[in-house]
């Protein structure tokens, strides 16, 4: 078997046809499937999107098709008409294999029904095959129908614009439609965004905090130290709990102190405040009492001398 | 895989892609919210540690004393002045005949100053007229 070298000038499309000469690629290329690999129905349906038409493309089918074998579907609107294409991809996989068009050189399938307009003349395939259109359906026509003296078309498949190409992926079986993954990708991609966004302004809660911890241990760098932090703490904090207690309770003996109750004298050590107050009649020393006792301050004493202790 | 296989599951495969974004964005943000969780406290109590420490250390770490207990001599007639031993980080001072007036001023000063009262004595000598004894250190 004769191998088509195609490196040098290399076709961007192939017509692929049982009786194909086996190529070798090194490019990606588009191939044209002749009808030998597909089934061609062309319908006038009251359907408006393409969505419709594929929906029911298996059905239109039911009776032209090998009920055990897996076809995939394709529709485009042609005309006033739509044309439904049923094909095997797994046969034409095996196929091209056996030729030696890898998979990923398959950049897209066409069907050589788009061709009709370019087939009014016979195309020549390579065996005993030609290519034509017959009655506006592109159709494999044996060689010896068609006469000696038949002009063949010098067609050049790589000019004729295409369009509805399939990919090989999606002539594929997906779980998931196109529809479903952009809409649910892009749902995905919304919720890792807010997930993001609001990871970053949870974390943004504490740059404020963070930047003045930064600013207070760049300031004094030993502070960093937990261990220094309680020392220290616990050098200053009774001392100024304790020197507060006693200036408090001075202030406090204080607003005990009128001219008619008098300080007899003050005592301040380690634990206790305490203070002797005379007062001029009892019924001062029952206000000085009561005051004293509102300000949580020990009242003792008898008549009117008043002693008033404050434990530290 | 090979790429026929790849773009066969090519939905699949950037729905996955997209899976995975959402649950890199999650662990994100769980992440971000146990880093706070766990740092905000922390950090919290740092600044009030550090921001206690220095206002300890500004009031009672007694720089400027030795200058500003002279006042404690000087806020009463010198004459009532018995003592005034100032040593090292200590003060011991003692005044007699203090008027009422006298023994506010003396008070007032003290308590305003960041020192530590250790001893405080006052004493009624006779109508309206102190003694005052008190030790300091800063």
């Amino acid at each position: 078997m004769a191998i088509l070298n195609l490196t040098a000038k290399q076709s961007n499309r192939i017509l692929i046809h049982k009786n194909m000469e086996p190529v070798k690629l090194e490019n990606s290329v588009e191939i044209i499937l002749t009808p030998q690999f597909y089934t061609f129905l062309r319908e006038e349906l009251d359907i408006k999107f393409a969505y419709q038409a594929k929906q029911i493309a298996a059905s239109m089918f039911d009776d032209y098709l090998d009920a055990s074998k897996a076809y995939q579907y394709h529709v485009y609107k042609c005309d006033n008409s739509w044309c439904f294409f049923a094909y095997n991809i797994e046969e034409i996989d095996q196929f091209l294999e056996s030729v030696g068009i890898e998979k990923h050189r398959v950049s897209k399938i066409y069907f050589a029904q788009q061709l009709e307009s370019e087939l009014s003349t016979p195309l020549l395939l390579s065996g005993n095959h030609a290519l034509q259109s017959v009655d506006g359906i592109v159709t494999m026509v044996p060689k010896r129908l068609l006469g000696d003296e038949v002009a063949y078309s010098t067609l050049d498949i790589d000019k004729p614009k295409l369009k509805n190409g399939v990919s090989m992926g999606d002539s594929l079986d997906s779980f998931v439609s196109v529809k479903e993954t952009i809409i649910l990708g892009s749902l995905l991609i919304l919720l890792g965004t807010s997930f993001i966004v609001e990871g970053q302004r949870i974390k943004s809660s504490i740059a404020n905090e963070d930047a003045k911890l930064t600013m207070l241990i760049d300031d004094n760098p030993k502070y960093g130290s937990s261990a220094l932090r309680t020392s220290i703490l616990g050098k200053y904090k009774p001392i100024d709990t304790i020197e507060r207690a006693k200036r408090d309770a001075i202030k406090d003996i204080s607003t005990l102190l009128s001219s008619k109750s008098q300080l007899k004298s003050l005592t301040i050590d380690k634990n206790m405040v305490s203070a002797d107050i005379m007062t001029q009649n009892s019924k001062i020393s029952k206000q000085v009492k009561e005051h004293g006792k509102a300000k949580k301050m020990k009242i003792s004493g008898s008549g009117l001398n008043v002693k008033v202790e404050v434990k530290l | 895989m090979n790429l026929m296989t790849l773009q066969r599951y090519k939905n699949e495969i950037i729905l996955l892609l997209a899976l995975f974004f959402v649950i890199g964005a999650f662990l994100y943000k769980v992440n971000a919210s146990s880093y706070v969780e766990e740092n905000k406290a922390h950090i919290q109590q740092q600044i009030a540690e550090i921001t206690a420490i220095n206002k300890y250390k500004n009031q009672w770490d007694g720089k400027s004393m030795p200058n500003k207990v002279k006042a404690l001599k000087t806020v009463v007639d010198a004459s009532k002045v018995k003592s005034f031993s100032k040593k090292s980080k200590k003060l011991v001072a003692s005044y007699v005949n203090l008027t009422a007036n006298d023994l506010n001023k003396i008070n007032n000063k003290l308590i305003n100053m960041p020192v530590q009262i250790i001893k405080l004595q006052v004493t009624e000598r006779s109508k309206n007229i102190y003694s005052m004894e008190f030790t300091c250190k800063w």
